[in-house]
């Protein structure tokens, strides 16, 4: 025997044990969800794109150039270490005497 | 007080004096909103190369590239001559300043100090071999004011120009209150002539500053707070009654002295975001500077990029 409904007909057919109200309700329910969940997506998406461009042009270049420099002061008060022994890497103003003496 | 004491008369008249708070000069009409318009940053496109040369100690050269996709690209070649004539340790007159294009585009300042009180300053505009704008200031600096006269672009045979006054005086140290009036004559002026006046204030605090202007026009405040050493804020509201429209601002500026760094960013209530940094690359005599600039609304992004040479 030939099958004259598909599998959604079958299901769309079986939705009409349940009252009209029940249906119609539950269809807006669904239907609003989706638009609000597709809503709420597009705002995530333009508000965080909105909050990182701007953040990568108001903080980061300040925030790299800040860790930079520090950096490179840990940088320079190693090289003393290394260079003057442990003691001397406290005392900055030593260096210039001491590095003349070497 | 002087009943209490029998001697005091005498020593009365000086004691009022020193009682009575001194009034410092408020600074020009044109500065009012300086410390706050300085935290924001001015934002460029394209490429920038500068080199500044100074030839002596009274003239200095200046060579400036710029390569932009936005604005036509071109050279200007500057020159800046400063005088001998000195009031204050900062400043030095006269003050002569040019710079042209190859097509002879010329811009020319001419500022000159005649005395403690009085300075003049002219401006020029030379644009296609045609006089565009000119403009001729005289400022007044009394002990506790400053008085400003300025005529743009009187053209004598046309019959056209504008004439603005400024009067800025201080009330009481902190206080300064003033007012401007514009006066435009001329063919096209509706009715021949206009005159606009604006009232103008300002509070100065070691810390912070709130200056405005309000006039029938529209009205401009500014707000500028140094948070510490390194950091300062700016707030500036402008809004437009003509066009109906008002834009409120926020920026900071952050001055790592320790890096050589002083970085500028801005947002804006038409969602414009806008930053430039700039860094001495210190054993060499260069300057760097990068700009940034984002529109939200219009997904509009500038990229400036320039190196300053001397």
């Amino acid at each position: 025997m030939p099958i004259d409904e598909t599998l959604a007909e079958r299901l769309i057919g079986l939705t009409e044990m349940l009252p009209a109200p029940v249906r119609t309700a539950s269809g807006k329910v669904i239907q609003g969800s989706v638009a609000g969940v597709k809503g709420a997506y597009g705002l995530l998406c333009s508000s965080s794109w909105v909050f990182f461009s701007s953040a990568a042009i108001l903080f980061a270049p300040l925030i790299f150039e800040i860790e930079r420099t520090q950096m490179e002061e840990m940088h320079k008060q190693q090289q003393r270490q290394i260079l003057l022994g442990p003691n001397a890497a406290v005392s900055g103003s030593m260096m210039p005497p001491q590095a003349a003496g070497m | 007080m002087a009943s209490s004491t029998p001697p005091a008369p005498a020593a009365a008249p000086t004691e009022d004096k020193a009682a009575k708070p001194v009034l410092e000069n408020p600074g020009s009409m044109d500065e009012l909103h300086k410390a706050c318009k300085d935290v924001f940053p001015v934002n460029f496109e394209g490429a920038k190369i500068m080199v500044n040369k100074g030839l002596s100690n009274h003239f200095q050269i200046s060579h400036t590239l710029n390569m932009s996709s936005v604005t036509p690209s071109g050279y200007r070649f500057g020159a800046t001559y400063v005088g001998t004539k000195q009031f204050s340790p900062t400043e030095a007159f006269p003050v002569l300043l040019g710079d042209i294009d190859p097509s002879g585009n010329l811009n020319a300042n001419i500022i000159h100090q005649f005395s403690e009180q009085v300075r003049c300053k002219f401006v020029a505009q030379v644009q296609n071999s045609k006089f565009m704008a000119s403009q001729f200031s005289a400022d007044y600096r009394g002990r506790d004011f400053t008085s400003s006269l300025t005529m743009a672009n009187i053209d004598l045979i046309n019959d056209t120009g504008v004439i603005v006054g400024h009067y800025l005086q201080s009330v009481t140290p902190r206080v300064a209150l003033g007012a401007e009036l514009a006066y435009q004559y001329g063919a096209q002026v509706p009715g021949g002539q206009i005159a606009i006046l604006s009232v103008a204030g300002k509070y100065k605090a070691p810390s912070y500053t709130v200056s405005g202007t309000v006039g029938a026009a529209g009205a401009h405040l500014c707000y500028w707070q140094k948070s510490s050493d390194q950091i300062q804020f700016g707030c500036e509201l402008e809004t437009n009654l003509r066009m109906q429209e008002a834009v409120g601002s926020v920026g900071y500026q952050v001055d790592l002295p320790k890096a050589n760094l002083v970085f500028r960013g801005t947002v804006d209530s038409n969602w414009t975001v806008g930053a430039v940094l700039e860094k001495k690359l210190q054993p060499l005599p260069f300057t760097f500077a990068l700009s940034g600039m984002l529109n939200h609304p219009k997904s509009q992004f500038r990229l400036g990029c320039g190196l300053i040479i001397g």
